[in-house]
C-alpha cells in the first residue's frame, strides 16, 4: 500500500529543474510563462526546484554547446533517481539553426537517454505542458520498476 | 512499579506523543495548512493553484527518491539533523494546550514559554547543521541567513512573550505568569487577550513573527531558490529532504496554535458548558467536547495561516536579509515594546 | 591539639599539596612519567580532600575555621592567619579543583610536544594552588598574596609558547593590566587595615560596615576594580583575548574558568561581606550595570572574532556578565541562579577551550578563516564540541540553559519586585545575548566543523585518547548538571546563595560561635522546567520518529564507497562546475546582522587598538569613576 502511495505521488508531484544549454531564451520565458496564473502548471504539481537534488524532471532548453556540454553532463547526473529527461524546443533534438557549428555539442540523445522530446522553436505552453504530463507519467513508470 | 495502571499511563502518553497531540495530528494538519497556503495563494493570484493535498503528494513522493549523501557531507549529522528537528517540534507540540485539553494535566508542568522559546531554537539549528554538514557553499550562505532570520525574529518574540507573562500576571495580582497552561487557564476565565488593548499591538508582532519564523515569503532569504539553490537545503535530497519540508509544515502549525493559545485561549474552553448544555455527560461528552476543541484550533489556526502566511506571502516580495533584519528590530520590535510599556504600566 | 586527620585540616592540606607537588616537580620533574603522576596526584589529592568537605559545609552548613599555627582570637582581635570555609568558599574550590583536575589530565598528552613540561607543570600547580588559596582564605592580605601568585604564575603560562607569535605581547598586556589590579587590591587592603587594625575577613566584615567614611569608599572602589581586573570584566576585556589567543588550551580552561571565578568570588565577598552594602541600590545599580554591559559588549566583540580561541575569551568573559549581573540582583533565587551559572560556566567553557586545543593540536591553527570540515576527521571531538556549544548558547536540556533559564526568571521576577524599569531591560539584554551567542557558535560550527575540509587538512587524525577523556568529563559534567538543576540547587548553588546572603554566620563562626542554620525554603522560579521529562519525550518522539523512517528505507542512501574517483554523483552542487575549494569564511559570516549594526562595529574596533597604554589608560579610567560613584552614593 505504502509503495503504491509513493508511486501515485510521484506523479503528482513532479518537480522541475531548468538547464540553458546555450539556448536563445526564447524556450526560457516560454517555459516560467507555462508557471504563470494563465496557464498554471502548479495545478498539476509542477514546481520549479532550485537544485537538481530536489528535481525529478530536468528539463533542458539550447543546442548544448561545447562549453556547457560538462555541465549539463553533471547536473543531470547529480539528479536523484527516478528522474525524467526532458528536451524543450528543437535546439537539444537537433541542434535548430546551430546545426553543423563548431560549437555545438548535440544533440543531447548522444550523450544520455532522454526521455521525452517537446519539438517546436519555441514549442507552445500548450504543448510544453502536455511534454511535461507524459514526462511524469514516464517518472511514475520508472519509480514503479524501482525495487 | 510495572502494574496495569502504570501500563496503561504509558500507553496514554504513547499515544499523547504518538498520535495526539503529537506526530500524526503535527503530520495530517501540517501539511493540510501547507496545502491550503499554497492554494489560498494561488486563488490570490488568480490562479487554480495545486489540490489541497499537494503538500502530502510532495513528501510522499520524496520518500520514494533516492537519498544522495555528497562525498563531502559527514554522513551522521547529514542523516541524523532532520529527524532531531522534527522530533523537537512534535514535542513543543505536546506543551500548547488546545484550551482545556492538556498533555500534562496531572503532572507538574514540563516547560513554560521562556523553555518554549529555546525549544523553538532546535529546529533552526538541526537545519543549520545539517545543511552545514553537506560542506556546499550554497549552504554556507543559507546559513547564514538563517542565523540572522533567527537573531531578528528572536527579540520581538521576546518582547511579546514577556508582555504576555506580564499582562496576565497583572491581572492576577501575582507579578508574572510564565507557564503556558496559566496563561490559557486565564483567558478561559477573563476572556481572551487579544481583547485587551495592551496586547493587540504584541498579536500584531506575533503575526509578523510567525512568517518569520517559519522562514516563509517574504522572510525567506535563506532559502532563496532563485539565488541560493535553496540555501541549507541544497544538496538534501529524497526522504530527509522530505522530513525538513515536513519540518515546515508542522512549524507553521506550531506557530499558529502558540498564537492561539496566547492572544485567543478564551475562544474554545467554552465548549464543554455549551456540551453539558444539550445534556450530555460522561465519557461520551468530554470526547465531543475535546473534538469540538480541536476543530475550533484548527479552523483557527487554518485562518491564522491564511492571514499570517498566505496573504502576506501573495502581496510581497522576498526581503534581502539586511532588510529583514532591519525590519524585525525596528517595525515589529517596535510594535512589541509598545505592548510591553503598556503591560508594564497596568493597561 | 588536633587529630591531624580531622577534617579542619583539609583546607590546607588542598593547598598544600598543590604547592608542593609543584615543588617536587621542579626536583623530580625531569622524568616524564613521575612528573605526570605527580602533577595528576596532586590535583586528585586536592579534589578529593574538598568533595570530602561537601556534606558538612554544604549540607549541614558548617563553617570550618582553621587558625595557622593555632593562632587564634587573642584579645578581641584577630591576628593568627585563617583560612575560613563556608558554602560559598567551598562552592568555588571545587569548580576550580574540578576544572584543574581535568585541565591536568589534558594536559598530560596536549603539551608532549612542547620543551620545558617540568616547568610547565610547577607553574600550572602554582596558578591552581593561589586560586585555591584565594578563595578558601579568610584573610584579606592573604587574599593579595595568593592574588599575586596566581597573576604571575598565569601571566608565565600566557607566555609559555613564547615562540608563538603575539604570546609575548599578550603576556606583557596581562602583566601590565594585572599588576594595576593586584596593586589596586594592596592599596585597598592597606586603607581598611589602616582604619580597623585587622585583616581578618570576618572581622573586617564586622567594623567596615559601621566605619563607612571617605578611606573605606575609596578602599571600596579599589578592591571592587582589582578583583574586576581578575575577572577580565568590562573594561578589561581585550587583556583575557590576547591572553587566551596566546596561552595553551589547557591554561584557558584556567584562566576562564578559574581566574575569572576567583575575581567573581572577590567581589561577591566584597559587596556582601565585608562593606554588606547589597541592600543599597546603587550598589545593586553597578553590579547588574557592569555585568550587563560586559555582557553584551563581550557577546558582540565574539561576533567580529576570526580565531577559535579569541572568540572564546570574549564568550567567557560574557558569561561572566552573566554571572555578576545575576549576583547583582541580590535576591536568592539570582544568587543562586548566578553561581549556578559560574559552575556550568567553568564546565562549558572549559569544554569549549579543550575542543579548540584539540583543534590546535592536529591542525596548527585556529583561523576560523583557514578551518573547515573537520567532522569527518574528528568526529569525537565534533560532538564534544556540540555538547559545549549547545550548553553555552542555552540549548535546553544542557546545563547552560538552566542556569540562564534562572537569571532571566531572577531578573524579570526583581523586576516586577520593583517596578524598576532597568531590570526588564536586563532580562531582555540577557535573551539577546543568549541568542547571540548561538550565533557565534554555529559560526564556529560551520567554519571549524561542518562546511568544506581545505586540502592543507586532509590527513589531520583524532586526538589522542587521553585528551578526549578529559574533554568527555566535561561533557558529561554539562549533561548532568543540565539534566539535574534541583539537585545542583540543593546540594551546591542553593547552600552557597544561603551562605551569601548570612554574612552574620560568616562573622561569627571566626570568634567560634556557632549559629544555627535558618533553613531557608529555597528559591523558587516562577516558570516551570524539568530537562528530564523533556528529554524523556524528545528520546520518545526521535526514537518513534527514527523507527517510522528506518521502516520506510530511510537508511538506504547511496553513497560514494568507492572514494577513489569522485563521480559525479556524489559531488557537490556547483551550478553544474566541478565542485572546488570554497568556503564561506568565518570572520564576517552575519554580514545581515553586522550591515545593521556596522555603526556599533566600527566604533568597537576603532576603540580596541591593541595598545597597551589605551588598556592601562582603561583601568584608570575605570577606577577613578568607580571612585567617583561610591564616593557620592555610600
Amino acid at each position: 500500500m505504502f509503495k503504491k502511495l509513493i508511486e501515485e505521488s510521484t506523479g503528482k508531484s513532479p518537480w522541475l529543474f531548468h538547464i540553458n544549454a546555450g539556448s536563445c531564451n526564447g524556450c526560457d520565458i516560454e517555459l516560467v510563462s507555462v508557471l504563470t496564473p494563465r496557464y498554471d502548471a502548479e495545478r498539476l504539481g509542477f514546481k520549479l526546484a532550485g537544485t537538481p537534488r530536489h528535481a525529478d524532471i530536468v528539463v533542458v532548453t539550447g543546442p548544448v554547446t561545447q562549453q556547457s556540454l560538462n555541465r549539463v553532463l553533471r547536473t543531470i547526473e547529480q539528479v536523484p533517481e527516478p528522474r525524467c529527461i526532458v528536451t524543450m524546443g528543437s535546439c537539444p533534438q537537433s541542434g535548430n539553426v546551430f546545426r553543423g557549428s563548431y560549437a555545438i555539442a548535440g544533440p543531447l540523445s548522444k550523450y544520455v537517454h532522454v526521455d521525452v522530446d517537446v519539438a517546436g522553436c519555441t514549442p507552445k505552453p500548450e504543448a510544453v505542458i502536455d511534454g511535461l504530463v507524459k514526462a511524469t507519467e514516464i517518472l511514475r513508470e520508472k519509480r514503479r520498476a524501482m525495487k | 512499579m510495572f502494574s496495569l495502571a502504570f501500563l496503561q499511563t504509558a500507553l496514554l502518553y504513547l499515544g499523547y506523543i504518538l498520535i495526539f497531540p503529537g506526530f500524526l495530528f503535527c503530520f495530517v494538519i501540517g501539511l493540510l495548512l501547507c496545502g491550503i497556503d499554497r492554494k489560498a495563494v494561488a486563488r490570490m493570484q488568480k490562479r487554480v493553484g495545486p489540490p489541497i493535498l499537494q503538500p502530502f503528494y510532495d513528501f510522499f513522493k520524496l520518500c520514494g527518491k533516492e537519498t544522495i549523501v555528497p562525498a563531502a557531507a559527514n554522513r551522521t549529522t547529514f542523516m541524523l539533523a532532520p529527524l532531531v528537528g522534527l522530533a523537537a517540534l512534535v514535542v513543543i507540540q505536546l506543551f500548547i494546550p488546545v484550551f482545556n485539553f492538556r498533555v500534562f494535566r496531572n503532572l507538574p508542568e514540563v516547560a513554560d514559554i521562556i523553555v518554549i522559546l529555546y525549544l523553538l531554537l532546535i529546529p533552526a539549528v538541526s537545519v543549520m547543521l545539517g545543511g552545514a554538514a553537506t560542506g556546499s557553499p550554497y549552504a554556507g550562505v543559507g546559513l547564514s541567513r538563517e542565523m540572522v532570520t533567527v537573531l531578528a525574529v528572536e527579540l520581538p518574540l521576546v518582547l511579546v512573550l514577556l508582555s504576555v507573562a506580564k499582562t496576565v500576571g497583572n491581572a492576577l495580582g501575582n507579578g508574572l505568569v510564565f507557564s503556558l497552561s496559566g496563561i490559557v487557564d486565564f483567558q478561559a476565565a477573563h476572556g481572551s487577550l487579544i481583547g485587551r488593548v495592551s496586547m493587540i499591538p504584541a498579536a500584531l508582532a506575533m503575526l509578523l513573527i510567525i512568517p518569520g519564523e517559519t522562514g516563509n515569503h517574504p522572510f525567506d532569504a535563506a532559502e532563496a531558490e532563485t539565488e541560493i539553490c535553496e540555501g541549507l537545503l541544497a544538496e538534501y535530497s529524497g526522504a530527509p529532504l522530505g522530513i525538513y519540508k515536513l519540518s515546515h509544515a508542522v512549524k507553521m502549525l506550531t506557530l499558529t496554535s502558540l498564537f492561539v493559545a496566547l492572544f485567543l485561549g478564551g475562544i474554545g474552553t467554552g465548549v464543554e458548558h455549551l456540551v453539558a448544555a444539550i445534556g450530555l455527560t460522561g465519557g461520551f461528552a468530554a470526547a465531543l467536547s475535546l473534538i469540538l476543541q480541536v476543530l475550533i484550533l484548527v479552523l483557527l489556526c487554518i485562518v491564522l495561516t491564511l492571514v499570517t502566511i498566505s496573504f502576506v506571502h501573495a502581496v510581497t516580495a522576498r526581503l534581502k536579509i539586511e532588510q529583514l533584519f532591519k525590519y524585525y528590530w525596528t517595525v515589529v520590535t517596535g510594535l512589541a515594546l509598545i505592548s510591553l510599556v503598556l503591560a508594564w504600566y497596568g493597561y | 591539639m588536633m587529630n591531624v586527620l580531622s577534617y579542619q585540616h583539609f583546607p590546607i592540606y588542598a593547598i598544600m599539596v598543590l604547592f608542593l607537588g609543584a615543588f617536587l616537580i621542579v626536583l623530580f620533574g625531569k622524568n616524564k612519567i613521575a612528573r605526570s603522576c605527580l602533577a595528576l596526584l596532586s590535583v586528585t589529592g586536592s579534589l578529593a580532600l574538598l568533595v570530602s568537605l561537601v556534606p558538612r559545609v554544604m549540607l549541614n552548613g558548617e563553617i570550618i575555621t582553621y587558625w595557622m599555627g593555632n593562632r587564634a582570637y587573642a584579645g578581641g582581635y584577630a591576628i593568627g592567619i585563617a583560612l575560613e570555609v563556608d558554602a560559598l568558599s567551598l562552592f568555588f574550590a571545587l569548580l576550580i579543583a574540578v576544572a584543574v583536575f581535568v585541565s591536568c589530565v589534558y594536559s598530560i598528552r596536549y603539551m608532549e610536544h612542547d620543551d620545558n613540561i617540568p616547568q610547565y607543570y610547577t607553574l600550572f600547580l602554582m596558578l591552581a594552588g593561589g586560586v585555591l588559596g584565594l578563595v578558601l582564605s579568610g584573610d584579606l592580605f592573604n587574599m593579595f598574596i595568593m592574588v599575586e601568585i596566581l597573576t604571575f604564575a598565569a601571566v608565565a603560562l600566557t607566555a609559555f609558547r613564547n615562540t608563538a607569535r603575539g604570546a609575548l605581547e599578550a603576556a606583557f598586556k596581562y602583566l601590565v593590566v594585572g599588576s594595576i589590579g593586584s596593586t589596586c587590591i594592596l592599596a585597598g587592603t592597606i586603607m581598611l587595615y589602616a582604619q580597623v587594625h585587622t585583616l581578618n575577613f570576618a572581622q573586617l566584615s564586622a567594623l567596615i560596615p559601621g566605619h563607612l567614611n571617605g578611606s573605606t569608599r575609596v578602599a571600596f572602589a579599589l578592591l571592587f576594580v582589582g578583583f574586576s581586573t581578575k575577572a577580565f570584566l568590562v573594561p578589561f576585556h581585550p587583556l583575557a583575548a590576547d591572553a587566551h589567543g596566546a596561552a595553551p588550551a589547557s591554561i584557558s580552561v584556567l584562566i576562564s574558568g578559574v581566574l575569572t571565578k576567583s575575581g567573581i568570588y572577590g567581589i561577591i565577598r566584597l559587596v556582601y561581606f565585608l562593606f554588606q552594602s547589597m541592600g543599597l541600590r546603587p550598589i545593586q545599580f553597578m553590579l547588574v550595570f557592569v555585568g550587563s554591559v560586559s555582557m553584551f559588549v563581550c557577546v558582540t566583540m565574539a561576533l567580529a572574532q576570526h580565531d577559535f580561541k579569541r572568540l572564546l575569551a570574549f564568550h567567557s568573559i560574557s558569561q561572566i556578565g552573566y554571572v555578576l549581573t545575576a549576583v547583582g540582583l541580590s535576591t536568592a533565587l539570582g544568587i543562586s541562579a548566578g553561581l549556578y551559572h559560574a559552575m556550568n560556566h567553568t564546565i562549558f567553557k572549559g569544554l569549549l577551550f579543550l575542543a579548540a586545543g584539540a583543534v590546535l593540536h592536529e591542525t596548527g591553527t585556529t583561523d576560523l578563516d583557514r578551518l573547515g570540515g573537520l567532522s569527518k576527521r574528528m568526529p569525537h571531538t565534533t560532538v564534544l564540541f556540540l555538547i559545549g556549544a549547545a550548553s553555552i548558547s542555552g540549548i535546553p536540556p544542557f546545563n547552560g540553559f538552566a542556569s540562564k533559564w534562572l537569571i532571566y526568571q531572577a531578573a524579570y521576577l526583581r523586576a516586577v519586585e520593583t517596578g524598576n524599569i532597568g531590570y526588564l531591560l536586563v532580562t531582555i539584554i540577557a535573551l539577546v545575548t543568549s541568542t547571540l551567542t548561538l550565533a557565534s557558535f554555529v559560526k564556529v560550527s560551520q567554519s571549524v566543523f561542518f562546511g568544506r575540509l581545505p586540502e592543507e587538512f586532509k590527513d589531520v587524525k583524532e586526538v589522542p585518547f587521553g585528551m578526549r577523556f578529559a574533554m568527555s568529563l566535561f561533557a558529561i559534567l554539562c549533561v548532568l548538571t543540565g539534566l539535574l538543576p534541583d539537585l545542583v540547587t540543593k546540594l551546591l548553588s542553593g547552600p552557597a546563595a544561603q551562605a551569601v546572603l548570612n554574612p552574620i554566620r560568616y562573622i561569627a563562626a571566626a570568634r567560634g560561635i556557632e549559629m544555627p542554620v535558618e533553613n531557608a525554603a529555597l528559591p523558587q522560579a516562577a516558570g516551570a522546567w524539568s530537562p528530564i521529562n523533556w528529554l524523556l519525550l524528545l528520546g520518545i518522539a526521535l526514537f518513534a520518529i527514527t523507527l517510522v523512517a528506518l521502516l520506510g528505507k530511510y537508511d538506504q542512501v547511496s553513497e560514494n564507497a568507492s572514494g577513489e574517483k569522485l563521480p559525479a554523483k556524489y559531488d557537490l552542487f556547483f551550478s553544474g562546475e566541478k565542485s572546488v575549494y570554497s568556503q564561506v569564511g568565518g570572520g564576517d559570516l552575519f554580514w545581515g546582522f553586522k550591515h545593521n549594526w556596522r555603526h556599533y562595529f566600527s566604533f568597537m574596533h576603532d576603540l580596541h587598538s591593541g595598545v597597551v597604554n589605551d588598556y592601562a589608560l582603561w583601568a584608570v579610567v575605570a577606577l577613578a569613576l568607580a571612585i567617583a560613584f561610591l564616593q557620592i552614593v555610600l
